[in-house]
Formats: C-alpha cells, sequence, structure tokens
C-alpha cells in the first residue's frame, strides 16, 4: 500500500477537471480517517463507469471496479458480508442518478451502512458529453444537439424523500471543506450521500457559477423538510450536510451480532444443523 | 382389502383451499409409513381461484415421478371434479364435495357444508383430504388425528374437529380400501429447492440473494424462514441486478454467495455474470425453469433455457453450467457447483427446472459428503501480490481483506495487479490466463462424475435435469431395458464421456420444442439422435405415456 494512496496510472483526466479535487480530497480524508483510527486495509472501495471512475485506478486501495451504476449494489454486497469493513463507492451522475438510480434509492431506503460519493458534473463525459440526469433543459451534446428537451433531477430531494441518513452536498473547489465532508460521511453509520459539484472543463465548465452560487452551511436542517428547502435553492447552492439523523442500519437488522464472513459455521456444526432441521427439531 | 403397492392420491381444489399442504400432507403420512413419495404441485400463477391440484405418488421403492390415474381422487370443488374424471384409475376411489357436484360416479362427501361451521370455511377443505386417504388406506381415527396435529398446527382444535367429521362420514360411504405395507426406511421427504438450498450450505454458504421469481423463489423463502437456525444471511433487494451485484461484492471479503431466479430475472442478471466471468467472481446462480419465453407459463415446467443458461455473458470467460437429475442429486451438485465456482473463481449456473425445484421426494443424503468451498490461498510475499497473477493453471491465490496488500478486482480488463489496461500484451496475457483457467477446468472435471449412467443393456436415452427422473420412472414402470446417459454438466460439456456413444443409435428425452439439447449432443459429439421425444406444453412427461413412447422409439 503506497504512502501517498496513489498508483502507478497515468491519470487521464483532463487538466482542470473538477476529477483532481475530488482525489485529493478522498486521498486526504482517507488519511484523516487513519488518523482517527480507521485502517485502509480496512476500506474497500468501487466505482461505476465513466470519467468519475477512473479514481479506483488512481488509489491504491482494495476494492472492484464495478459496470455502470452497479458500484452502489457491489459496496453493499461487500458490508453486509463483512460488516466490520468501511466501503466508498464512487458514482457519477449518469451512473448513479440514471443507469443505477434504483440501487440508490433503496441503499437509503434500507440504510445500507455505505457512503456513496457522486461526481456530479451534469454530462456523460466519457462518451464525448451526451445528456445526463442531471443536465439543465436545453443542454446540447452528440444526443441532443439542438437542447435537451428534459428537465434535470434533484438527486438530493429524492434522497432525502428516500429515507437517505446523510444527505450532503460538496465541491472540489473548496478542498478542505469536501475532505471533512467525506470523513464524515464514511463515519456516519447508516447511508451516506455526498454529491459533488464537479466541474467538467471539457463539456460542462461550470467553474465560474460554482465560485459565485456554492456557499457552506453551518449546521445540518432540523429536519428533511427543511433540508429540501435547502436542497431546491437554485441561484444560491448550499454545501455541507443537508440532513443528518442515525437510525439503524440493515445489516444490523438482519443479525445485529453476526459477520457473515468471520463468524463462518464450520462444516460438522453445519451437518448437525442439517440434520436438526430435516429431523423437524 | 386390495393389497396395493405403487398407489397414487390426487386432490384438486381453487387456490386459497388448502390443495398444496394436503398434497404436502400425504407425502408426509407416507413417509411416515417408511414408504416413498413423490408429489407434483399443480398450481396458477393466482392466489385465489382457478384450479389447483397435488398428485402424491407412493411406493415402498423409490418413486422418480408422480402417475396421472389417481387410485384415490378427492375433488373440493365441482370444476376439480370435471378436470380429473378421466383422472381415475381402474378401480379407483372418486370422491367430490356433494354440495358442489351432483353425479352418480363416485361418491359424494358434504365437505363444503361441514365446512361452513369453521372460521376459515374455505382453507379448512384441504383437511379433509387427509381424512378421507386415511380411511382408504385403513387408518383408525387416532392415527389419523395425530397427523392432523404434525400437520396443520395452526387452529389445532377445529381442525381436529373437522378432520374427525369428514373421517366418519367418509368411512361411512367408502366401502373399497387399499391396504399399503409398511416401507423398510424412513428417508426424509424435500423439495428440489430445499435439497439446492442444504447443497450449498453443506458446502459452506454464508449469504442468498434472490428477488422473488416462480419457481426459484422458495430458496429464498427458505433460507429467510431458517436464517437463526442455518445462519445464512437472507437478501431481497431492488431487482435481480442488485441481486446479482450484491453477490458479485460479497465476494470480495470472502463470502459464498448464492442467488437465484427463473428465465426473466436471469436475463437481469446476465450483465453481472460477465462482470463476473472479467472480476474472477465465484457466484453460485440457480436459474429454475419455467416455460418461456418471457414471462411465458410461470408455474409450470420446461428445458427451453438451455442455450440461455450455456450462453450467458457477453465476452469469453470460463462458465460452469451444471443440471441436476434429481432432488438427491441438486444436493451434492449444488455443493459441487459452489466448490468448483470457488476453485476456478468463476461463476457457475445450476440450470434446473419448476418440475425439479418445487416437486418434493424422498432423499437419502450423506450430509457430510460435499466439499468446502474455498479458494487457492495466497503466499505472496509483502508488496507483491497481484489479483490477477498469473500462474501455470490460470488460477490467481485469493487475498481478502483487512490486508495490508491491495487487492483489486476489475471489470476492466486489467494487468496483474488489477490496474485497468489496454496494452495489447495484457490483453493477451489475461485472455490466456483465463482459458487457461478453463483448461484446468476441463481437466479437473474430467477426473469427477460428470455423466450419470442407469442400466447396463440396451440402447441408449440421452436425457438430462428433471426428465431424468420421467425417463428413470418410465423405464421401470415398463420393464424397458435402455441405457440412460444423463450429462451432469453441461458446460464444460463432459464430450470425453460420450464420444464412445457417437455412433450408437440413440434416443433423445427432453422438455424443448426445437430440441436444445439434442442439437448440442449433435454439435458436441457428432451424437446423431434416431428419436428426439419432446414435450412442451408446460407439464412433466408422465411415465406411462413416456414408456409407451420410448417402447415404440425402440421397436
Amino acid at each position: 500500500m503506497s504512502e501517498d494512496l496513489g498508483t502507478e496510472a497515468e491519470n487521464t483526466w483532463c487538466p482542470g477537471c473538477g476529477n483532481f479535487g475530488i482525489l485529493n480530497s478522498v486521498k486526504k480524508a482517507v488519511k484523516k480517517l487513519e488518523d482517527r483510527g480507521l485502517g485502509k486495509e480496512k476500506l474497500l472501495i468501487s466505482a461505476g463507469i465513466g470519467c468519475h471512475a477512473k479514481i479506483y485506478d488512481y488509489l491504491d486501495l482494495s476494492g472492484l471496479y464495478s459496470i455502470h451504476g452497479r458500484e452502489i449494489a457491489t459496496i453493499q454486497g461487500m458490508k453486509f458480508a463483512n460488516p466490520e469493513l468501511e466501503v466508498i463507492g464512487f458514482g457519477g451522475d449518469g451512473d448513479a442518478y440514471g443507469e443505477g438510480l434504483s440501487h440508490l434509492i433503496y441503499a437509503a431506503k434500507r440504510n445500507s451502512d455505505i457512503t456513496m460519493i457522486i461526481h456530479n458534473n451534469g454530462n456523460y463525459a466519457l462518451t464525448t458529453g451526451q445528456k445526463s440526469p442531471t443536465s439543465e433543459e436545453g443542454f446540447k451534446g452528440p444526443s441532443t444537439p439542438k437542447g435537451s428537451p428534459d428537465e434535470p433531477i434533484n438527486p438530493l430531494t429524492i434522497m432525502l424523500s428516500s429515507g437517505g441518513s446523510f444527505v450532503s452536498r460538496g465541491y472540489p473547489g473548496n478542498m478542505s471543506h469536501l475532505t471533512d465532508l467525506i470523513v464524515e460521511a464514511v463515519e456516519h453509520k447508516g447511508f451516506s450521500l455526498v454529491d459533488v459539484l464537479q466541474p467538467c472543463v471539457t463539456f460542462n465548465d461550470t467553474y465560474e457559477k460554482y465560485n459565485e452560487a456554492v456557499y457552506e452551511l453551518e449546521e445540518p436542517a432540523e429536519n428533511r423538510e427543511d433540508a429540501r428547502k435547502l436542497a431546491l435553492k437554485e441561484e444560491e447552492l448550499p454545501i455541507g450536510v443537508l440532513y443528518k439523523k442515525e437510525r439503524p442500519v440493515f445489516h444490523e437488522k438482519v443479525y445485529p451480532e453476526r459477520n457473515p464472513v468471520k463468524d463462518r459455521i464450520d462444516k460438522e456444526e453445519r451437518v448437525k444443523r442439517m440434520k436438526d432441521l430435516i429431523e423437524g427439531k | 382389502m386390495g393389497k396395493k403397492d405403487k398407489f397414487t392420491y390426487i386432490i384438486g381444489g381453487k387456490a386459497g383451499e388448502g390443495v398444496k399442504k394436503a398434497g404436502t400432507a400425504a407425502s408426509n403420512l407416507f413417509t411416515k409409513m417408511g414408504r416413498k413419495t413423490f408429489q407434483m404441485d399443480d398450481y396458477q400463477s393466482l392466489i385465489r381461484g382457478g384450479h389447483n391440484f397435488s398428485v402424491v405418488t407412493t411406493s415402498k421403492e423409490k418413486v422418480y415421478s408422480h402417475y396421472k390415474k389417481g387410485d384415490l381422487v378427492v375433488n373440493i370443488d365441482d370444476r376439480s371434479y370435471k378436470k380429473h374424471k378421466e383422472h381415475l384409475a381402474d378401480e379407483g376411489v372418486m370422491v367430490y364435495d356433494s354440495g358442489e357436484t351432483e353425479d352418480e360416479e363416485g361418491i359424494g362427501i358434504p365437505i363444503g357444508e361441514i365446512a361452513k361451521d369453521y372460521t376459515k370455511p374455505d382453507l379448512i377443505k384441504g383437511v379433509a383430504g387427509l381424512s378421507i386417504l386415511s380411511v382408504v388406506i385403513g387408518l383408525n381415527k387416532d392415527e389419523l388425528l395425530d397427523q392432523v396435529k404434525n400437520e396443520y398446527s395452526k387452529g389445532v382444535e377445529e381442525n381436529l374437529s373437522f378432520a374427525e367429521k369428514i373421517y366418519e362420514k367418509a368411512e361411512e360411504k367408502i366401502d373399497k380400501r387399499f391396504e399399503l405395507d409398511e416401507g423398510e426406511e424412513q428417508m426424509p421427504v424435500m423439495s428440489g429447492n430445499e435439497s439446492i438450498s442444504l447443497g450449498a450450505y453443506s458446502a459452506g454458504l454464508d449469504i442468498y440473494i434472490g428477488y422473488p421469481m416462480t419457481p426459484a423463489s422458495s430458496i429464498l423463502h427458505f433460507f429467510a424462514s431458517h436464517k437463526d437456525e442455518l445462519q445464512v444471511m437472507p437478501i431481497h433487494p431492488e431487482n435481480e441486478i442488485a441481486v446479482a451485484n450484491m453477490a458479485i461484492g460479497g465476494t470480495v471479503p470472502g463470502a459464498r454467495v448464492m442467488v437465484g431466479s427463473s428465465g426473466g430475472g436471469m436475463a437481469l442478471m446476465e450483465e453481472a455474470i460477465s462482470l463476473a466471468g472479467m472480476s474472477e467472481s465465484a457466484v453460485l446462480f440457480v436459474l429454475s425453469s419455467r416455460p418461456g419465453p418471457s414471462t411465458g407459463v410461470p408455474t409450470y415446467t420446461e428445458q427451453g433455457d438451455l442455450n440461455f443458461a450455456l450462453n450467458q455473458g457477453h465476452g469469453e470467460f470460463p462458465l460452469i453450467v451444471g443440471s441436476p437429475g434429481s432432488v438427491e442429486e441438486a444436493f451434492y451438485l449444488s455443493g459441487e457447483m459452489l466448490e468448483l465456482s470457488w476453485k476456478y473463481q468463476t461463476p457457475a449456473i445450476l440450470l434446473t427446472e419448476k418440475h425439479l425445484s418445487e416437486s418434493r421426494m424422498n432423499v437419502s443424503l450423506e450430509l457430510s459428503e460435499n466439499g468446502w468451498a474455498e479458494a487457492k490461498k495466497s503466499s505472496s510475499k509483502e508488496g507483491e501480490y497481484g489479483r490477477y497473477e498469473k500462474t501455470d493453471d490460470g488460477i490467481s491465490p485469493l487475498k481478502f481483506p483487512p490486508s495490508e496488500e491491495v487487492i483489486k478486482w476489475n471489470s476492466y480488463e486489467s494487468d496483474e495487479r488489477g490496474i485497468t489496461t489496454e496494452d495489447p500484451k495484457e490483453i493477451k496475457k489475461m485472455h490466456d490466463k483465463r482459458r487457461e483457467k478453463n483448461e484446468t477446468l476441463i481437466f479437473d472435471l474430467q477426473e469427477k462424475e460428470t455423466v450419470n449412467k442407469f442400466g447396463d443393456k440396451g440402447p441408449i436415452i440421452f436425457t438430462y435435469g428433471s426428465t431424468t427422473m420421467s425417463v428413470r420412472e418410465a423405464l421401470k414402470l415398463a420393464d424397458i431395458d435402455a441405457r440412460i446417459i444423463q450429462p451432469r454438466y453441461l458446460r464444460p460439456f463432459p464430450v470425453w464421456e460420450l464420444e464412445d456413444h457417437m455412433d450408437e443409435e440413440a434416443i433423445v428425452v427432453e422438455q424443448s420444442s426445437t430440441g436444445q439439447f439434442a442439437t448440442l449432443l449433435r454439435e458436441k459429439c457428432s451424437i446423431k439422435p434416431k428419436t428426439v421425444l419432446r414435450k412442451y406444453d408446460g407439464r412433466a412427461f408422465e411415465p406411462s405415456r413416456l414408456a409407451d413412447d420410448l417402447k415404440e422409439a425402440i421397436s
């Protein structure tokens, strides 16, 4: 495991891409988490497919490079199998808010103890800039040369309506804020979403807009209704934790104490249990 | 009282009248007598109404199929009576509800009228089956009531009272009795899906993930209802795509995971099967078929998914496909396939059909016989670990987190360490690695029992999956000399076992309208069958009819 968490993979993001800020914030967050007692050997990552997902190759951390939208399911499987591990999934907006949206909604609903970081850049950059679920109406790309006819979705309100127990937004233009946000998201017990406003310098350059609109929240909203109001803001864009409230997590509701891979029942005991079951005991 | 060895009991009624339970109660009763049974439940895709029936055939020796003609037919509603009128065996007893049916042939018992006095007048009707059966096979009232207590634990008092009243009526009205000898050994009775579940459990299963789809749902129900005794984590997520991808995620920390569905759900999982092939994740998929295409006929049986199973996943990777030929074999095969899947770090598909998944029969299982699913362990020095290390046999040693080593799995083509690559040398190397892994697998399978052969003389009959049970029963019934050859593994296809039979005149029996299995035999082993017996009406082969067809094909 390399000290700076980097790998030998050549970085192929465009110069100035918002992903660099996310990568650096993640690296800093992992260091901080280590200082706070979470060894990086206990951290597993996954990613979908898209520009965001290249972060998997750039981080010297264990995990599985998943497929489009499915990383949300992948990391839940990891967590359920061994709950002592912490899992982080990286997704794009096309990835997690499009192809994998049902997984995201259900992960929030069942309160799986996972962290999803969404590189939300408002387009499908790796496939040359088509519109995405969060593209503005009128967005021009190769699949909508005259402008996108449909309106964007608001992922934060969807997460708030789906039972998300930690719903937040970050901005790579403010790296120290994003770093702390990721630390808090990973440490939150339950489903955490970090929607990252990621400028895409090639297809959807939003630096200027975000630099003007973004402001830091001092504290989370009191309730979901107030958090919704924050999420719906358009002129000003709050970053930070919009809503946070702990509630029981899925794997502990199924087995309060059990770790499936660590507490595996041995063969002999299994034979005994099968016998009892068959004999109706 | 007439002595009888093979005896068939049919009970029919509407959904919600306890018909399936009545069939189970009967097979449990025969089991208690040390006899062997085969129970086939025929039900429709609905919750109330319609027509459901259960057929239970029993004999002192193992029975591998239900029979169409009943020695005792109990009809809880008139629709059943009309439908099963032609299913009465010579000398058989036909019973109907006298409040529903008016006919001179058969015996009317006021089942519905008596049931009216109870809290659940519809559901309780099924209990009548056990009472009437007890009368016909000469059990006394106490024996019946004991059995009712065992079988119907909810609302015991009402069930006992109802069972007794029906027993008295039946005793008064039915003259005929069949004497069934006790059998030699009590063997537990279970469904194919239970057998599949236990087989995987015995080989180390940790987690079962499923989204409801008949006829695979009962595996999910099994693990959910036994979650505390067996401690296999049951998960029912949002859809089959989540099912398969969670399963793959679960293998990264080392959990042994099985998933299951029918054709439609499997189609949704196909994207993940490719991911499992590329990332080298060991997941056991159960594909329990019903007639397709599409929604098809949800609660019936067919072997139309053979090609679908064999060709799962885009791209080239090792895939294991096997299909059990009996409820008993399902236990051993699912254990062995979970083990193979882990040994080769590749997906495996246990292909079966509704007829095996949901039929119940007696089994004698060696519970400790199955192996234990393990992956090749790494002995690499610190800092040298590569998830996809190239080895002579194509199998990379596996490490599980938490680990100081970085363990990188990938859906992209990657280098040995697991970092994405587009380098032509690396691409070729990894393709070679996966192909070599497949070669090792084939070599390994050559040492295993990949094919079952039954019988030592006569013409050859090729069959597979649940149809094997029908063929075995038909041959026994008609005392036909023939050799059954049933591949347990369908991919890699055990050509080495079948090559010797290339030039023999063979018969193929399968439940597919286009003869997919016959085509497979032709393609893989140049076997040219002279007759292909196909059935594709959603129902399993019936042994008496199949025996006639086989005799004709042989002559």
